[in-house]
C-alpha cells in the first residue's frame, strides 16, 4: 500500500474518537437529505399506489381527505357515517362491486376494519395462516398486529371502549382470531378485519343474550304476554360470539340504517365508473363519490413542499457542519506540524505530505459515503412502512 | 388447493350407501367445480342435474338442516365452494351470522317469491331438550310442493350452466328428466290427496304448509316432537283443537312414540308418517322417500275407505 | 540485552563516506535571521565525529545542510561521491532516504504507529517496505533489546526505549551517514553515555560515518573527531 495512505489510515485508527465524530457528522450530512427525499418519494409512491388501486370511494358529504385517509389507511380521524343502505343502492346500479367499510373501532390500538370477503380479493391479501372469518365475532389480523401483539390463531382480541366511561352501547367484544395475513407493507398489516356486522354488534346495534323463552331466563324476565317478553337489567348479554351462542345474536331495527364509514366501489369498467359518478352528481344516489388518487395528489403536493423546506434547512445545517469540520481539520494539521517536519526531513516530498493529509479526509469521506449508503438503503427498505404507520392510528 | 377443498368437503359428507352423498373414497378428480347444498332435497336435485360434471356436497348435519349452526370452520369450507345452493325463504337462518362472498349464493326460491307462504304463529309450544325454536316469517319447506321443487331445480340448472357453460346441454337434459319425475310425483300426490276430499288433517309440526297449499289440505298444526311425550296441558289443548278441527289423521315427520300413537288412536286419530326429508334419509333418495310417503298415505286412506 | 551486530548486513555492501565541507556559508532570512560561515573541515570515512558549541552556533543547521534538507548559499558539502549542495530537491530527498539516518533531538516518533512501524518509517515514506526490511527492523530492535515490544505504541515506552527505537529507525536503510542531533536530551549522565555508546557501536557495526551534535563536552572522549563550533564558525544570530 502507498506509504502516505498507510500513514493516513493508521492516524485515523489511532484517533478513534475524533474519527468517529467526523464520520458521524459527514454521514449525517449526506444521509439526512438523501433519506428525507427517498423516504418521502417512496412513501408517496406507496400511498399513491394504494389510492390508484382504489378506483372510487363513497362516503358522507364531508372532508374528502378525511374520507380517503380513513378508508385507505384507517386513519383515526373518522368521517361522518353513511347508512348501510348506500351499499345496496350502489349494488343495485349494477355498475360496480360495493365493498363496505366500518372503521369506527379499535382493539389494542389496532383499527378494527368491518368489511366483507370481497375486500381480501380486492386488495389481493393472502393468508399466512388460518382462514378468513366465517362467523360473526371472528377476525383476521394483519401481519404487524400478530407480530407486535404476539397473538395468532386461537387467541382472541377484545375491542376497546370508545371512552373510559362507556356505559351504554359500545361494549368490549371478544373476537377470536382465525387467520393471520401475509405481510404486505401497507396499512392492512396493522388492522383487525371482521365482518361489518360484527362492528355493529360492537356498537350495540346487535347483541346476543340468553334466550328469554327458555326456562332458565326466569329471573331476567320482567313481564311476559302472549305476544312479547320484556327483559330486566339482569339479562346476561354475551360479550363473545361462539358457535354455541351465535344463534342468539340478532339485530334490532332495520339494518339498512346501520352505519358504515365508507364504501369502496369497484366499477366493472371505465364507462360504468363514469355512469356511477354521474348518479352521484345527479343526486340519484346519496353521499359523495371521490377518486382517491386525485384527493391524495393534493395532499402530496403539500408534503413535497414541506420536504423541500426541510431539505433546505438540512443543507444549511450541512454547510455549518462543513465549516466546523474544516476548522477541526485545520487545527489538526497545525498540531501535526512537527510530524510533517520530521517526515520531510526524512525525505518525504510535499506531495507525500499532501497525500497523507488528503487521505485523512478521503478515508473519512469514503467511510461516510459507505455508511450513508447503507443507512439510506435501510431507510428505503422500511421507509414506506414507517411513514405509513403515521397515517394509521 | 382444489384437492384440499374436495377432501374437506368429503369429510363433511355422510358415507353410507351408494345413493348417499359421496364419502372420502369416491372423490374422484380434482379440477371439478365444487357446489354445496344447504339441505338434502337441494343436494339431490343438484346431483341429478350436475351428473359427473360437478362435485356436489352437503354438510354433515345432526338433525334438521334448517336449525344448522355452522362453526367457523364450516363457514370457511362453504367459502371455498364455487357455488352455494340455498333454499331461500328464510330456510338458512345461519346466513345472518356467517360470512360468505356475495357472488357465491344461489337462492333457489328467488324467482318464486310470490309463491312463498307466510307462517301463522301457532300458540301450542313445547319445551324440549332439542332446544326452543319458534316458527315465524315465511314457510320454507318448499320442496314438499313438487311444482315449486321443479322451479328450484330450474334455478339450480341455470346456476350450474353459468358455472360450467360447456356442460349446459347436459344440465338441461338432466333437468328435464328430473322435471318429468317430479311432475309424476306431483300427479300421484294430487290423486292421493284428492281422495281425501275435505277431510281435515292434523300435522305434528308446522312444516307442511306447501303440501297443504298445493293439495288443498285443511290442516292444523301442533308443535310436537316425535321423540317426546306431550304434557298434560298439550293433550288438553290438542283435545280442544280436535273438537274444532275433527281430524282422523295426523301427519308426523317421524314415527312418534308408541304411547303417543296409542293415545292418538284412542282419540280416533291415526298416525301417518310423511317424511319431509330435509336431511339425508337413512336409505334411498328423495324420490324413494316421497314414494314411501305416498305409499303410506294411500295405504292409510285406503283403509279409511276414501 | 543488546547484541553485537556482526558482519556486513545481508546482501548489502557497507557504504562508507568521507565528509568534506569547504567554503560553506549559509544564511537564513526569516523571522529569526541566521547567518553562518564555516571553516573547511573533513570527517574521515567511518569516523565518529562530535560537533560541540554553544546554542545558536549553527550545529543543527550544519546537520540539516549535510543531510540536504537545506542548501548553502556558498560552499561545497561532499558526502562520499555525492555533492549534496548540487543536488535538486528531489535528489536530495532521495539522498536522505537512501543514504542518511537521522536521530532527532526529540526522537519524534509517530505516536500512531507501533514501534516496528516507526523503525520502518523510512521505507514507508519511500513505499519500499519489503519482507527483508521488516526482518531487518525486527533484528535491529532485537539488537537494542526491544524485540519484545515491536507492536507496542511509543506512549508505552520509557524515554530510553524511545531513544533506542529512534536509533533503530535511523539504521534501517544501512545509512552511509548517521546524523544525531542532541540525542542525549534530558537524560542523566550514565544514560547519556549509554546513548553515545549505542550510536558509536551501531555506526561502527555498519561502517557509517557518525556526526553527533551535542553541547555536553563530557561526552567527547568517545569520539575520534571533535569539531568545536565556537572556534569554527562565525555564526551570527
Amino acid at each position: 500500500m502507498n506509504g502516505a495512505l498507510f500513514l493516513g489510515w493508521r492516524y485515523l485508527i489511532h484517533h478513534r474518537f475524533k474519527t468517529a465524530i467526523l464520520l458521524a457528522s459527514i454521514t449525517l450530512m449526506m444521509f439526512l437529505p438523501a433519506a428525507t427525499r427517498l423516504m418521502v418519494a417512496d412513501s408517496a409512491t406507496a400511498l399513491t399506489a394504494r389510492a390508484e388501486h382504489t378506483p372510487l370511494l363513497v362516503g358522507a358529504k364531508a372532508s374528502q381527505l378525511e374520507l380517503v385517509l380513513n378508508a385507505l389507511y384507517f386513519h383515526a380521524e373518522r368521517p361522518p357515517e353513511i347508512p348501510n343502505q348506500l351499499l345496496d343502492e350502489i349494488h343495485q346500479t349494477g355498475l360496480a362491486i360495493a365493498i363496505p367499510l366500518n372503521t369506527r373501532f379499535h382493539a389494542r390500538g389496532a383499527p378494527i376494519v368491518g368489511t366483507n370477503l370481497e375486500y381480501f380479493t380486492f386488495r389481493s391479501l393472502k393468508l399466512a395462516d388460518g382462514r378468513l372469518m366465517g362467523l360473526l365475532g371472528e377476525c383476521v389480523i394483519g401481519a404487524n398486529v400478530a407480530r407486535t401483539q404476539g397473538i395468532g390463531i386461537g387467541d382472541s382480541i377484545v375491542s376497546s371502549p370508545e371512552t373510559v366511561f362507556d356505559l351504554a352501547g359500545v361494549y368490549p367484544l371478544k373476537m377470536n382470531i382465525v387467520g393471520v395475513l401475509e405481510h404486505t407493507g401497507s396499512a392492512d398489516d396493522d388492522a383487525v378485519f371482521v365482518d361489518v356486522r360484527t362492528t355493529w354488534v360492537i356498537q350495540g346495534l346487535g347483541h346476543g343474550h340468553q334466550d328469554l323463552e327458555s326456562a332458565t331466563a326466569g329471573k331476567a324476565v320482567l313481564s311476559r304476554t302472549d305476544a312479547s317478553i320484556t327483559a330486566n337489567a339482569s339479562l346476561v348479554q354475551y360479550n363473545e360470539i361462539t358457535t354455541e351462542n351465535v344463534r342468539e345474536f340478532h339485530f334490532h331495527g332495520d339494518t339498512s340504517g346501520f352505519p358504515l364509514s365508507a364504501v369502496i366501489a369497484v366499477p366493472a369498467d371505465e364507462k360504468s365508473g363514469t355512469l356511477l359518478r354521474g348518479r352521484f352528481q345527479e343526486g340519484t344516489v346519496s353521499g359523495q363519490l371521490v377518486i382517491p388518487s386525485l384527493v391524495l395528489a393534493d395532499l402530496l403536493e403539500t408534503v413535497f413542499t414541506v420536504q423541500n423546506y426541510v431539505i433546505l434547512g438540512l443543507i444549511m445545517l450541512s454547510l455549518a457542519t462543513v465549516a466546523v469540520i474544516t476548522l477541526v481539520f485545520l487545527l489538526s494539521q497545525q498540531l501535526r506540524h512537527g510530524e510533517f517536519f520530521t517526515l520531510k526531513r526524512m525525505g518525504a516530498s510535499r506531495s507525500f505530505i499532501a497525500t497523507l493529509v488528503a487521505s485523512e479526509l478521503g478515508f473519512v469521506f469514503l467511510g461516510s459515503l459507505l455508511l450513508a449508503s447503507v443507512l439510506t438503503w435501510g431507510v428505503r427498505r422500511y421507509a414506506t412502512e414507517f411513514l405509513l404507520s403515521f397515517m394509521t392510528f | 388447493m382444489r384437492k384440499t377443498i374436495l377432501i374437506a368437503i368429503a369429510l363433511l359428507l355422510v358415507a353410507c350407501t351408494d345413493n348417499e352423498p359421496a364419502g372420502v373414497d369416491s372423490i374422484s378428480s380434482p379440477g371439478k367445480p365444487v357446489v354445496i347444498a344447504s339441505n338434502y332435497p337441494l343436494y339431490f336435485f343438484t346431483r341429478e342435474i350436475a351428473g359427473e360434471a360437478i362435485e356436489v356436497g352437503f354438510p354433515t348435519i345432526e338433525g334438521d338442516p334448517a336449525m344448522w349452526a355452522p362453526s367457523g370452520e364450516d363457514a370457511g369450507n362453504l367459502q371455498k365452494a364455487d357455488l352455494l345452493i340455498l333454499n331461500g325463504a328464510g330456510y338458512e337462518s345461519w346466513l345472518a351470522f356467517t360470512t360468505l362472498p356475495d357472488g357465491l349464493i344461489l337462492d333457489t326460491t328467488a324467482e318464486v317469491q310470490a309463491l312463498l307462504l307466510p307462517i301463522e304463529n301457532e300458540t301450542v309450544h313445547q319445551h324440549g331438550p332439542a332446544g326452543e325454536h319458534s316458527h315465524q316469517g315465511t314457510a320454507f319447506t318448499t320442496w314438499l310442493d313438487p311444482r315449486l321443487a321443479i322451479e328450484q331445480a330450474r334455478t339450480i340448472m341455470q346456476g350450474l350452466s353459468r358455472l360450467v357453460p360447456e356442460q349446459s346441454g347436459l344440465f338441461e337434459s338432466n333437468f328435464k328428466a328430473l322435471k318429468q319425475r317430479l311432475t309424476q310425483l306431483d300427479q300421484s300426490l294430487e290423486q292421493a290427496f284428492a281422495e281425501m276430499g275435505e277431510k281435515p288433517l292434523m300435522f305434528s309440526h308446522p312444516v307442511y304448509q306447501y303440501l297443504q297449499h298445493r293439495y288443498g289440505i285443511k290442516g292444523r298444526s301442533t308443535h310436537w316432537e316425535p321423540d317426546i311425550e306431550p304434557g298434560t296441558r298439550e293433550w288438553i289443548d290438542f283435545g280442544n283443537l280436535l273438537r274444532q278441527h275433527p281430524a282422523r289423521l295426523m301427519i308426523w315427520e317421524e314415527a312418534p312414540l308408541d304411547s303417543v300413537r296409542e293415545k292418538l288412536l284412542g282419540m280416533g286419530v291415526e298416525v301417518l308418517v310423511f317424511r319431509p326429508t330435509g336431511n339425508t334419509p337413512e336409505s334411498g333418495d328423495y324420490f324413494t322417500v316421497m314414494e314411501r310417503n305416498l305409499f303410506e298415505l294411500t295405504s292409510l286412506l285406503g283403509e279409511d275407505g276414501g | 540485552m543488546e547484541t553485537e551486530w556482526s558482519g556486513n548486513p545481508r546482501g548489502r555492501a557497507a557504504l562508507v563516506a568521507e565528509i568534506n565541507i569547504s567554503g560553506l556559508s549559509f544564511r537564513y532570512a526569516g523571522e529569526q535571521a541566521f547567518e553562518m560561515t564555516l571553516s573547511d573541515f573533513k570527517i574521515g570515512s567511518g569516523q565518529c565525529a562530535a560537533i560541540v558549541g554553544p546554542s545558536g552556533s549553527g550545529k543543527t543547521t550544519l546537520l540539516s545542510l549535510v543531510a540536504g534538507i537545506q542548501i548553502p548559499q556558498q560552499g561545497t558539502i561532499q558526502v562520499g561521491e555525492t555533492r549534496v549542495n548540487e543536488l535538486g530537491e528531489s535528489a536530495r530527498r532521495e539522498f536522505r532516504i537512501q543514504k542518511v539516518g537521522q536521530v532527532f533531538q526529540a526522537f519524534e516518533l509517530l505516536e500512531y504507529l507501533s514501534v516496528i512501524e516507526n523503525v520502518l518509517l523510512g521505507s514507508i515514506i519511500s513505499s519500499s517496505t519489503t519482507d527483508e526490511t521488516r526482518i531487518r527492523a525486527g533484528e535491529l530492535l532485537d539488537s537494542v533489546g526491544l524485540g519484545h515490544k515491536t507492536h507496542s505504541k511509543p506512549a508505552k515506552l520509557s524515554h530510553g526505549e524511545r531513544q533506542r527505537v529512534a536509533v533503530c529507525r535511523a539504521m534501517l536503510n544501512h545509512p552511509q551517514l548517521l546524523l544525531a542531533d542532541e540525542p542525549t536530551g534530558n537524560l542523566d549522565q550514565s544514560n547519556k553515555q549509554n546513548v553515545v555508546d549505542l550510536l558509536i557501536r551501531q555506526a561502527k557495526a555498519h561502517k557509517s560515518t557518525l556526526i553527533m551534535v551535542t553541547h555536553d563536552r563530557s561526552l567527547l572522549d568517545s569520539f575520534e573527531h571533535v569539531i568545536d563550533f565556537g572556534e569554527l564558525t562565525g555564526a551570527r544570530v
